[in-house]
């Protein structure tokens, strides 16, 4: 296990599975802090299940996953005060308005009245949705609903951001706001640790680990891991494809 | 530090129970569900069933066929409730007419009625159709009743005589007996089961099924936080509920409240609490509305109407029966209402339903709360 003081989100070993399926076959990867990690792979790869074992919503059935150094399914500890987390699923309250969804989940975070005000304003502000505080959520498009989901995990002004999947379904425009906004957040220090299935979002990255099968794969910057495979940067589909055939010995991919 | 914790807490729970309030004026259905719902049904029971014999269709076989056999049967049913659907025929016949439902009553006179009177005692016999038990007993009672009546009006006592049949005690504090008396406070404690189990599942279910429970989670908010705060809302719909019942009750049935309000209260409480912790324990286990409400309904309609003394009493129920009707709380609450609104009952003889109903709110919140995890799997 990693112990590094500038690693914010680490899994050691970490296995799980539902039923007959294992999920997670021993994945090992560290996250540091003020850096954006992409967890890269196809659908059915062991995305969510990684990032709901990091935000404790899930135990796993071995190996260990650290927090900000705590584990983060003791819920008695305090590392939900410094996290935020996007679902995969648009999990926010579809009959509650915009403004609504902001309120009840400041209040879940203990902030105060002043404290809500500055931030609900700023918040507004950088996903352009002050326009929209009175729509209800489930009346908001693909995008504008990540941004909402975006907004209420960042009332808090969490360490660590996890984000599953957040441009899924989202159009390329929304797509460029949304990484702009997240590029936004790692420059006042924030973590980021957003899971793709989106193999040109690697280059977006500062490292990436490549998951496939429940495996991570590959793990570095995603420049170094084009250049070790000689495709370009901005071709990473090439890249994940031939590392899931060397792994495969050529069944898979 | 504490006083933070504490003060945290409080706002998380104030928050969830909040956000509860918008869904609820959001979605129409939840407080037609959970207010008119009731109201609706206890005016429809409270009118559609009533256990008072009425119109109770008879056959006249007077044997006698004297001024007094023919006076006695005016008497009779004079009140409307026997009237003659058939006269004039022999027993057979109308022993045949009981037997096809075309009566529910044979009101038998043997010749010599009316000598037998002027010497000082006469019988006669009442056949009831004991299909219906209900119906049977009280039309004995007040066949009874009218031929005393009429006995003493035409100078001799006049007996009815009938196949022995089980006699349900009522309640000495309705004089009129009246079904409305004892169904509206059954009737209270039936419609608030079901409306309160019913809700709670389904709220707490919807939170799985669209997966908030998920964002939920990944907040420092606990479960005893959402237990609480998902139920605020409920508990207060809830006792809205009691007094509009008990309203509808006093003003359209005329059923009074002559006992301690501080006992309706405190039993309404728990009562709500342990159905709330019902529906809450249900939705934790099922995760999915459909089949939250198909449990929430039968563990809830079914244990309500038939063990808890709403329509059939207790003491009548076979033994093992009687036994699963000690683990209702509707039993508890019912013995509660009817203490309260009919017999004037306070405190003190209400304790031991209140102790039942309260260990029954503790038993299943605590189970609710432990069965409800903080984890998606």
């Amino acid at each position: 296990m990693s112990t590094c003081p500038d690693v914010d989100v680490a899994m050691e070993d970490v296995r799980r599975g539902f039923g007959a399926t294992q999920a997670l076959k021993g994945v090992s990867l560290a996250v540091h802090t003020g850096e954006v990690y992409g967890l890269v792979g196809p659908d059915g790869a062991g995305k969510t299940t990684a990032i709901r074992l990091m935000a404790g919503l899930l135990l796993p059935d071995a190996g260990r996953v650290k927090m900000l150094g705590e584990d983060p399914a003791n819920t008695r500890s305090p590392v939900r005060e410094s996290l935020g987390l996007v679902p995969q699923r648009n999990t926010l309250y579809g009959d509650l308005s915009v403004d609504e969804n902001l309120h009840f989940f400041a209040q879940l975070f203990g902030l105060s009245r002043k404290d809500f005000t500055e931030r609900r304003e700023q918040l507004l502000d950088i996903t352009r949705l002050s326009r929209f505080t009175d729509r209800r959520a489930d009346a908001l498009s693909g995008g504008m609903y990540k941004k909402l989901a975006l907004a209420c995990a960042l009332l808090h002004r969490p360490r660590v951001l996890l984000l599953d999947e957040p441009t899924n379904g989202v159009d390329p425009v929304s797509r460029r706001e949304l990484w702009e906004l997240l590029y936004g957040l790692v420059h006042e220090g924030m973590t980021l640790l957003v899971s793709t299935p989106y193999m040109d979002e690697a280059a977006r990255c500062h490292r990436v680990g490549l998951l496939y099968a429940g495996e991570l794969i590959a793990e570095g910057d995603p420049r170094e891991l084009a250049r070790q495979h000689g495709a370009a940067a901005s071709n990473f589909e090439a890249v994940f494809l031939a590392l899931v055939e060397k792994r495969t010995g050529g069944r898979a991919a | 530090m504490a006083a933070t914790r504490v003060n945290r807490r409080v706002g998380r729970i104030l928050a969830m129970a909040g956000k509860e309030v918008l869904h609820i004026r959001r979605d129409i259905r939840t407080l037609y569900l959970a207010l008119a719902m009731p109201v609706l049904m206890l005016v429809l029971f409270g009118f559609g069933i009533s256990f008072d014999v009425d119109h109770l269709e008879l056959v006249v076989v007077d044997q006698d066929r004297t001024d007094l056999s023919r006076e006695l049967v005016r008497q009779v049913t004079a009140s409307q409730e026997f009237v003659v659907v058939q006269d004039g025929t022999s027993p057979d016949e109308a022993l045949g007419a009981l037997r096809r439902g075309a009566a529910t009553g044979v009101f038998l006179i043997n010749k010599g009625f009316a000598e037998d009177v002027k010497r000082g005692g006469a019988q006669v016999q009442l056949l009831v159709d004991g299909s219906d038990g209900n119906t049977a007993t009280q039309a004995l009672a007040k066949a009874q009743a009218l031929v005393e009546m009429a006995g003493r009006n035409l100078g001799g006592p006049v007996r009815v005589t009938a196949p022995p049949l089980e006699a349900r005690v009522r309640t000495l504090f309705n004089p009129d007996a009246r079904s409305a008396m004892f169904l509206v406070p059954g009737l209270a404690a039936y419609l608030l089961a079901i409306v309160a189990v019913l809700i709670t599942a389904l709220t707490v279910a919807r939170e799985w099924e669209r997966g908030s429970m998920e964002q939920l989670f990944a907040t420092p908010v606990g479960r005893l936080e959402i237990v609480v705060g998902k139920l605020l809302p409920y508990l207060g719909i809830g006792l809205l509920q009691v007094l509009l019942v008990l309203t509808v009750g006093a003003w359209v049935f005329d059923v009074p409240v002559r006992g301690s309000l501080l006992a309706l209260g405190l039993g309404s409480f728990l009562f709500l609490v342990g159905m709330l912790g019902q529906g809450l324990l249900i939705s934790v286990v099922t995760r999915n509305q459909v089949v939250a409400t198909q449990v929430a309904t039968i563990t809830s309609v079914l244990p309500s109407m038939l063990l808890s003394g709403f329509i059939f009493p207790i003491e009548n129920l076979p033994p093992p029966l009687k036994l699963i009707s000690t683990l209702i709380p509707a039993r508890y609450f019912v013995a509660t209402l009817r203490g309260v609104l009919l017999r004037g009952n306070g405190l003190d003889v209400l304790w031991p339903q209140l102790v039942a109903l309260a260990l029954f709110a503790a038993l299943v919140l605590a189970v609710a709360t432990r069965r409800f995890q903080r984890r998606l799997d």
